[in-house]
């Protein structure tokens, strides 16, 4: 009845993570569907970057998401069940550049349309910080790029870094150093 | 070797030893940090860049054109084809030649349907614990739920329990000696007052 995001409304929307997890952990395949529906446009989002076309992502999507389902009944904290998805998509994606053969990652980045302009002041300040960023973003090298996605947005270790782009730990501490110094140049106006 | 790329501030800290810093939750406390203008205003900023690029991704993912139209069905067939049906509990036949067996899967699925169905309630998991595949063999079935924000927790879980007992006197041979709620969350905030 009263769903708080938009699309067909399911009765468990208005549960925690916590509760869906733990259903479909039981084996309820209405309430993994509702994780499903609630967690995969940020997997979406992030993969693309990673793998730099959004079909492919769509796959690696979908493929995150049959691992989850598989792997649940490990999850022993159900509220962190977005970044735990974040950490099986940034896998299957790295699976996906590997079988393609390393350099064809990260060609350009996604051209994210711009929002319409009715928005107050505010959330234009907020969205010329975000093109910002996704500007300086769209200049680092491609092995700078990643390390940063899978840094900041994925939540992985140096070494899970590491272990996921096969370089060494001091090769990926290098390359996240460099990242953040440009990005830190680059977004300096914005503080 | 020298990696001689990591951003120096004037006070001496390298923005990468500013970043791990972060990353461990500014823990152990570092005083040096801590009361130095320069190094506060780089976290600061460190910080801002890190939360930047969070909603950067949210923003792309609210912005996407929607996944191929069958894309959700074929997860769910994923999801179909590797049920999790469990250990396989005796259900009594008259004809002792007959051997039927309901799955812990069907069971947890009944009580999870029951439970729904009390007004303000939903079922998290649901736990056989004893031998419930020995015949006869005492069972505790142990449940967590969530309930709505206007309802009583004594109400609920007193209705949970008596329904759980009885679907499962009326569909299993399970020898349940205790029904164990454990209310764990509370839900539909948002339908009784709107929340920013």
């Amino acid at each position: 009845m009263t769903g708080r995001s938009g699309g067909a409304a399911s009765p468990l929307s208005g549960l925690s993570d916590r509760i869906l997890v733990e259903r479909a952990s039981d084996g309820d395949e209405l309430a993994f569907g509702e994780i499903v529906r609630r967690h995969s446009g940020i997997m979406r989002a992030y993969t693309s970057r990673i793998v730099g076309s959004l079909s492919e992502a769509d796959d690696v999507v979908q493929e995150a998401f049959s691992t989850a389902w598989k792997q649940l009944p490990t999850l022993r904290d159900g509220s962190a069940v977005k970044a735990w998805l974040m950490k099986i998509a940034s896998r299957e994606a790295f699976a996906l550049i590997r079988r393609r053969g390393t350099d064809a990652a990260l060609d350009d980045g996604i051209d994210v349309p711009a929002r319409d302009s009715t928005n107050p002041e505010a959330i234009a300040v907020h969205n010329a910080r975000l093109a910002a960023l996704s500007k300086a973003l769209a200049t680092l090298p491609d092995a700078q790029r990643t390390s940063w996605l899978l840094r900041e947005i994925g939540g992985f270790s140096y070494d899970e870094i590491a272990e996921q782009t096969s370089l060494p730990v001091s090769t990926v501490r290098g390359n996240l150093s460099r990242a953040r110094a440009s990005i830190m140049i680059q977004m300096e106006g914005w503080r | 070797m020298n990696e001689g790329h990591s951003v120096a501030l004037e006070c001496g800290k390298t923005v990468d030893e500013l970043s791990d810093y972060l990353a461990a939750g500014r823990l152990p406390y570092d005083p040096d940090i801590e009361t130095c203008p320069e190094c506060l205003n780089a976290l600061d900023a460190l910080e801002r860049v890190g939360t930047l690029s969070r909603s950067l991704l949210e923003r792309e993912a609210r912005e996407l054109p929607p996944p191929p139209a069958n894309w959700f069905d074929r997860i769910m067939d994923v999801v179909r084809s590797e049920m999790r049906v469990g250990r396989s509990l005796p259900v009594q036949h008259p004809d002792p030649r007959v051997q039927i067996t309901i799955t812990e899967g069907a069971v947890r699925a009944l009580v999870r349907s029951v439970g729904d169905e009390i007004d303000g309630l939903y079922i998290g998991r649901v736990d056989i614990d004893g031998d419930a595949e020995v015949t006869g063999a005492p069972v505790e079935v142990n449940i967590t739920g969530t309930i709505r924000w206007d309802q009583s927790v004594l109400d609920a879980t007193a209705l949970l329990r008596s329904a759980v007992y009885e679907a499962l006197a009326q569909h299993t041979d399970l020898n349940v000696v205790a029904v164990n709620v454990t209310i764990e969350d509370v839900h539909d905030f948002a339908n009784g007052e709107d929340e920013s």
